[in-house]
């Protein structure tokens, strides 16, 4: 079985300083200046898939890890120290673009990396990211292989005859569902998901080994998703002025009060709907 | 006889009122540690003999009560205040002990701006004094990564030492009096004036003590003005640790006094400032005080590292988040403790200090050892952090996986081999095995090579002051 996990480095916005929280005229929190950790969710995507092919190996089933990111070649250091935890392969897709609110453009360059490998049979990253935030990479991502697709995982568990058993939160409460591969899980809030810690020495036997690396422009060449792409290209950010007012109604009674309102404001905007 | 702890309870209940003394079991076995012993404490093993009750004085004369009670007795007394203590000092490794409890001492006596001091019980939240003195445009100048937790009689029980010491100084050159209680149940108090002749300074009886000799009831503390407006953080990347210790030291040396002036090595450097300093050590400075003197300051430090072709600036910006973010608070513990049961990854750190001409040498042969003889290390480095005219200190960082051993075998593997390798290199090179977080119990087989032959003077405190021997049993002293 092999196992993809996608990540990405995002700032550390509980690191952000109160006055930094101030919304430039682009509508956006100045980030460079802070530490840089992987996306929690990510993050608890990645120790899943450890743990996974750790049940697995109990269990007499293969399971290789793979994990995948699209950044600079700053984002080497994590991993190489994906690799020291035991991720088999470790692929960096080159791309120093803002890709945070082009959720089509990064589902398309992981789709593709995932068509083209050929291989892998599940795909696990975080349900959504904290800075963009719009929690569509990983549905988009299923959506363009045509894969099931589970929400809010939070474990994941293989049998012996290769068939994963997932758990997760929802409406209704924890599900715990049989799936057969491929198939993508967006993790969620996973307890006991915190990234392990490797060692020093598990870091320097890693640390000559070069990455992987894709380039963007040859990959997109090879995407048979290439039409997806959604080619919007974020300009501007601009803040959405809702100004909001209260008026009291003032009537004799219930009845009139609601004829007031009625009439004076839900008509008219009951009509232009 | 001793007494049964059924006794020892029903004593402490008539001498200080019921609600005062707790003897939950859940209570008695958090306060029968302190955060040495957390990885055993987060898998619920509990390993040291559990006191007999937690007394929470609300008064000097309980303190003297209490304390005249067991001294009768024979009875181990653990005295405690913010529990934040790194090094066993809250251990109560004597069968029946209690734990006598200052925190609800918390009352801010009195705040003189004129002659510049301030009066507190020893339960007083450090973080609460110094937000009312900022509030009135003063400080301490005290600032442990532990402010928000910590409390005054543990702070000065442990000679602490906070991030803005280069200018400000240790707690001990703060301390101005104090109020404390010794064994025998007598209360001493210290008077608050600013230099005295009159003998020996027996303020330093007290201070440091670790609950070995007294309990501390009142602390009187220095207070300054407090001018954040002027501050001016410089921060520099450079490639080793030497380089940095020369600039700290020429930064003293020619006479500056930065209220910060902390040098990173690369792997604890890597942990703080991955975002700017990839491989890289750190130097921070922080010029403070009145305008004119912050201004010179922050000049003469820029003029020193320019001297260093290796040393480039960093952008303010970048070292900002980090000094917003300098203290510990309880979301930080929760958060460290949950890691550490998820990953099985703890970190504990290592304080010493060394003359100039002795600390890289300590350096560099405790992180080559540890490298080379402790198993699964997942980071070891570390930082200076107060630096003085004839030298500078030394806060070892490491971190491990705790791998197949069971909780309470994890200090056995790692930590005191770790620590031991640390201690042994500081006292061979003529280095103080403990800078600021006090000996607590992990450091005493080491004591009398700290003291040599003035380990007399030591040991004469403790028969004069505690002849019974009932005062934090096992802490700076062997355990008899
Ligand atoms: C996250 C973290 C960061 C820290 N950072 C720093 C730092 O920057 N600088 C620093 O110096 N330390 C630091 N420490 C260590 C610790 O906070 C200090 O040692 C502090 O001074 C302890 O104060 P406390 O009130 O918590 O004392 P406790 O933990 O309650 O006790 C500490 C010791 O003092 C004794 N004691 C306590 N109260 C009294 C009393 N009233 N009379 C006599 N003896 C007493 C105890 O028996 C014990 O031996 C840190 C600790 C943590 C957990």
């Amino acid at each position: 079985m092999n196992v993809l996990v996608c990540f990405k480095i995002v700032p550390d916005l509980d690191r952000l300083s109160i006055d930094d929280w101030m919304i430039d005229n682009c509508a956006r929190v100045e980030t460079r200046f802070v530490n840089k950790i992987i996306n929690p969710y990510d993050e608890s995507a990645l120790e899943l898939a450890l743990k996974l092919s750790e049940q697995a190996r109990g269990v007499g089933v293969a399971v290789t890890l793979q994990a995948l990111t699209i950044a600079g070649g700053w984002a080497n250091l994590a991993l190489k120290k994906l690799r020291a935890l035991g991720y088999q392969e470790a692929v960096r897709i080159e791309s120093e673009e803002e890709l945070s609110f082009d959720p089509e453009k990064v589902a398309t360059l992981i789709a593709t990396y995932i068509h083209n490998t050929n291989s892998i049979d599940l795909v696990m990253m975080g349900r959504q990211n904290s800075v963009g935030d719009n929690a569509k990479t990983p549905l988009l991502t299923a959506e363009l292989l045509k894969w099931p697709c589970i929400n809010q995982v939070t474990a994941v568990e293989i049998d012996t005859a290769g068939i994963y058993q997932v758990t997760s939160i929802a409406d209704e409460g924890v599900i715990t569902r049989k799936v057969k591969p491929p198939c993508l899980l967006a993790v969620g809030n996973a307890p006991f998901s915190y990234l392990r810690v490797p060692t020093l020495k598990a870091i320097k036997e890693q640390a000559a080994q070069p990455v992987k690396t894709l380039d963007t422009a040859e990959l997109r060449l090879f995407s048979p998703f290439l039409p997806l792409i959604s080619g919007v290209e974020l300009l501007d950010l601009k803040i959405v002025n809702r100004k909001r007012a209260g008026t009291i109604i003032e009537g004799k009674n219930a009845a009139e009060k609601a004829g007031i309102l009625y009439h004076s404001y839900l008509k008219g905007w009951l009509a232009d709907l | 006889m001793p007494l049964t702890r059924e006794q020892i309870t029903d004593a402490l209940v008539k001498i200080v009122g019921t609600d005062q003394v707790v003897t939950e079991e859940a209570v008695l076995k958090e306060s029968s540690i302190d955060r040495f012993r957390r990885f055993e404490e987060l898998h619920g093993v509990f390993t040291q003999p559990l006191p007999v009750a937690v007394v929470y004085v609300r008064n000097t004369n309980d303190v003297s009560a209490v304390l005249g009670f067991a001294n009768e007795h024979c009875i181990n007394i653990v005295p405690r205040t913010g529990h934040t203590a790194t090094e066993g000092g809250l251990e109560t490794v004597v069968e029946n002990s209690v734990v006598l409890d200052g925190s609800s001492m918390n009352k801010i006596i009195k705040i003189d701006p004129y002659n510049m001091q301030a009066t507190c019980q020893c339960g007083t939240s450090l973080q609460d004094l110094e937000d009312r003195l900022r509030e009135a445009g003063y400080t301490t100048g005290h600032s442990p990564q532990s402010k928000p937790l910590a409390q005054l009689g543990g702070l000065v029980a442990t000679r602490s030492i906070g991030q803005f010491s280069t200018l400000y100084g240790g707690i001990e050159d703060m301390v101005v009096g104090l109020e404390a209680v010794f064994p025998n149940g007598k209360i001493t108090r210290i008077k608050n004036v600013p230099r005295r002749a009159a003998g020996p300074d027996i303020r330093h009886i007290i201070i440091g003590n670790e609950g070995a000799l007294c309990f501390i009831t009142e602390v009187t503390v220095k207070i300054f003005k407090y001018l954040p407006e002027n501050n001016i953080l410089l921060g520099y990347t450079l490639d080793n640790m030497k380089t940095g210790f020369e600039i700290l030291r020429e930064v003293m040396v020619e006479g500056y006094r930065p209220s910060v002036a902390r040098l990173y090595d690369q792997e604890d450097g890597a942990y703080h400032f991955s975002h700017f300093a990839y491989n890289k050590c750190v130097l921070i400075f922080m010029a403070e005080g009145p305008k004119s003197i912050a201004d010179a300051t922050a000049e003469a430090i820029e003029s020193i590292a320019g001297k260093h072709s290796e040393c480039v600036k960093v952008d303010t910006r970048y070292l900002k988040t980090w000094f917003d973010h300098l203290n510990w608070d309880a979301t930080d513990v929760a958060r460290e403790r949950a890691e550490i049961v998820e990953t099985k990854n703890i970190g504990n750190t290592t304080e010493i200090s060394a003359n100039w001409d002795k600390i890289n040498q300590i350096y560099e042969t405790c992180i080559e050892r540890i490298r080379n003889e402790i198993p699964d290390m997942t980071l070891v480095g570390g930082h200076s952090s107060h630096s003085y005219i004839n030298g500078t200190n030394l806060y070892f960082v490491h971190y491990y996986n705790v791998v197949d051993c069971k909780p309470e075998e994890e200090i056995i593997k790692y930590h005191w081999p770790l620590k031991k390798i640390i201690v042994e290199e500081t006292i061979k090179a003529g280095g103080s095995m403990c800078h600021h977080h006090g000996v607590g119990k992990h450091r005493t087989p080491w004591i009398r090579d700290e003291y040599g032959s003035s380990y007399y003077i030591l040991e004469t405190l403790k028969k004069a002051y505690d002849p019974e021997g009932i005062m934090n049993q096992g802490t700076i002293y062997p355990k008899r």
